[in-house]
């Protein structure tokens, strides 16, 4: 919902966030599916500026409310899953058991995991940190529908809040969602996963890949500002880096006027 | 109802028996007693912070419930929550315990769990709706294949891995899920159970399919014309229903009212209070306002005061 404060002014440079919603919604293409859940602006702002800058037949699931907002001028800032104001916006509601359980008619969808630990084949932990886990030193969140959504989407984007080696580490002390598994091209037809797994992991520091043959987790390119070194230092296994790792693309003036009158008129990104 | 006079013990549904009244399903606030008790498994419906049937929880805490299997709906609100710290709970069963933004878990919850205090019963949403399903389909287990590669079966090690005899994939066998009683709210209903949502009724359905019986808590109790008015929204037959105007509250309750956002907080900073200081007291006296000293629900709703209440109605 709106928040009291005045959103600040419209032709102020790009937030880091808005670079990162900017970086995903040019990975998605029109006529997709998309599955945002809730409490996660940066990614309904990136699938949102996706459909209204060039995916016109895109689908948006943002939380249960099916969207298409061609027509519409924006789209309000739901906080909660189960805000029912949100259906002025809604084409179709969906009931949650049927969405995570008829995963046939998501197998062309796009789907956002979040994480505690992310290891360097992409996979993610929700469950918690620790060894026991009737003793968890601390108890996380829960896997939600990741498990079974990232096992069946086509595609999937890590997305973390918090770039450093306690969310970056060599193993994560339980596996909550797969990525890449033990890594290989063939990692997830091994296992029998269908979806295409883990496309890229963003951050506020930057985006990683994985590279074809072994999986692991490769450097795509640092934001505006941000060194190499600094964000290998901030991983904690080592990245495969290629020679040459691009800028992340800030967003035009275009994507941002998207951005700041129609997605987040609030400004949620720009604070 | 007039009685015929009586000839020689007809059999129940011959021509010229006496038919019985439609029987109502209606039951007060104190039967609820006769479908709580302590160790049972108890489903819990709505999803994160909307349509909790708060009516039945507060009661299992005013009651001194224990050792109760508790499957939250599978966002699990703080329903579950406020169970674990009232310490009616032995296990809990879903993916989540929280309230979203409000609060990303539910501090008691997570106190409870890390102190090894309760058990939980790991699974995300697939697993969980499949084990619904499978008792709902009165089968021993249902297969999916999310969890396949994770930490799943080591961490419950009521999800085995097995080898499916059709294409030879590797899949997780998940064991039914059958709670005793499903406690449910909901928009309306007549006293024969026929229930209708405003809105999807989130995975109620399911709930009501899986377990033994059913009680819903609904915010109007209509007429039986009323139900066949629009009979096509009616989803599940209860087996009681409880009258419930607020009894979502502090949840929402689509097309009623919004959450009640102040008295999560006072819930949520409660809990907190116990969960990083070790200080009860927060909790205690939540309980003592909303929880013990109010008898029944008008109580509880006079706790909380009208003025609080008419405000969560606007849109």
């Amino acid at each position: 919902m709106a928040s009291a404060s005045a959103p600040p002014a419209l032709d102020a440079p790009p937030s880091t966030k808005e670079l990162m919603a900017a970086f995903l919604a040019r990975d998605m293409a029109d006529g997709e599916e998309i599955f945002v859940g809730t409490n996660l602006p940066v990614v309904r702002a990136g699938a949102l500026l996706a459909h209204l800058h060039h995916g016109p037949s895109m689908r948006v699931m943002v939380a249960h409310t099916r969207t298409n907002l061609h027509h519409t001028p924006v789209m309000e800032y739901f906080e909660l899953l189960t805000d029912w104001r949100a259906a002025r916006w809604a084409e179709a509601y969906f009931n949650d058991s049927e969405i995570v359980t008829y995963q046939k008619s998501r197998r062309d969808s796009v789907f956002f995991v979040g994480a505690l630990q992310v290891d360097p084949f992409g996979n993610s932990n929700l469950i918690g940190l620790g060894t026991d886990q009737r003793r968890l030193a601390l108890r996380g969140p829960g896997a939600i529908a990741t498990t079974t959504n990232a096992a069946h989407v086509r595609r999937f984007y890590l997305f973390v809040n918090e770039h450093s080696p306690r969310v970056f580490v060599p193993r994560c002390d339980f596996v909550s969602t797969v990525g890449w598994a033990q890594g290989g091209a063939d990692a997830r037809r091994r296992l029998g996963l269908p979806g295409g797994g883990p496309r890229y992991c963003v951050t506020p520091l930057a985006v990683m890949d994985f590279e074809e043959s072994s999986r692991r987790m490769r450097l795509h390119s640092v934001h505006p500002g941000v060194t190499v070194d600094e964000v290998r230092a901030r991983t904690g296994f080592p990245l495969l880096v290629p020679d040459h790792v691009p800028v992340t693309p800030a967003p035009t003036a275009e994507e941002l006027a998207i951005l700041r009158r129609r997605v987040d008129p609030q400004g949620l990104l720009r604070r | 109802m007039t009685d015929s006079p009586r000839t020689d013990s007809p059999g129940p549904n011959a021509p010229g028996a006496r038919s019985p009244e439609r029987r109502s399903l209606l039951i007060e606030e104190a039967a609820l007693d006769d479908w709580l008790r302590d160790g049972m498994c108890v489903a819990l419906g709505g999803l994160a912070t909307a349509c909790h049937a708060m009516i039945a929880v507060r009661h299992m805490v005013r009651r001194g419930l224990r050792d109760l299997t508790v499957v939250g709906s599978a966002v699990g609100g703080l329903d579950v929550d406020l169970l674990v710290g009232a310490g009616c709970v032995k296990k809990v069963i879903c993916p989540y315990v929280g309230a979203e933004a409000l609060a990303s878990i539910g501090p008691f919850y997570r106190a409870a769990a890390e102190r090894g205090l309760i058990e939980v019963w790991e699974c995300d949403e697939g697993q969980y709706y499949a084990g619904l399903q499978a008792a709902g389909q009165m089968l021993p287990f249902m297969p999916t294949r999310g969890g396949v590669g994770t930490s799943y079966p080591e961490v419950n090690p009521d999800l085995r891995l097995f080898t499916d005899p059709v294409n030879g994939e590797t899949l997780v066998a998940v064991p039914a899920i059958e709670p005793d009683v499903a406690l449910l709210h909901a928009a309306q209903a007549d006293v024969y159970g026929n229930v209708q949502f405003v809105g999807t009724g989130y995975a109620d359905r399911l709930l009501w399919r899986a377990a033994h019986r059913t009680l819903v808590q609904v915010e109007k109790v209509v007429s039986n014309e009323e139900i066949r008015r629009s009979p096509e929204r009616t989803a599940l037959l209860a087996h009681g229903v409880l009258r419930a105007p607020y009894g979502a509250h502090p949840f929402s309750s689509p097309g009623f009212y919004l959450e009640d956002r102040a008295h999560i907080g006072e819930l949520v900073e409660a809990g907190r209070a116990f969960a990083r200081r070790g200080d009860r007291d927060p909790f205690e006296r939540y309980l003592d306002r909303y929880v013990r000293k109010p008898a029944d629900h008008v109580a509880y709703l006079e706790a909380v005061g009208l003025r609080r209440l008419l405000a969560l109605g606007e849109y």
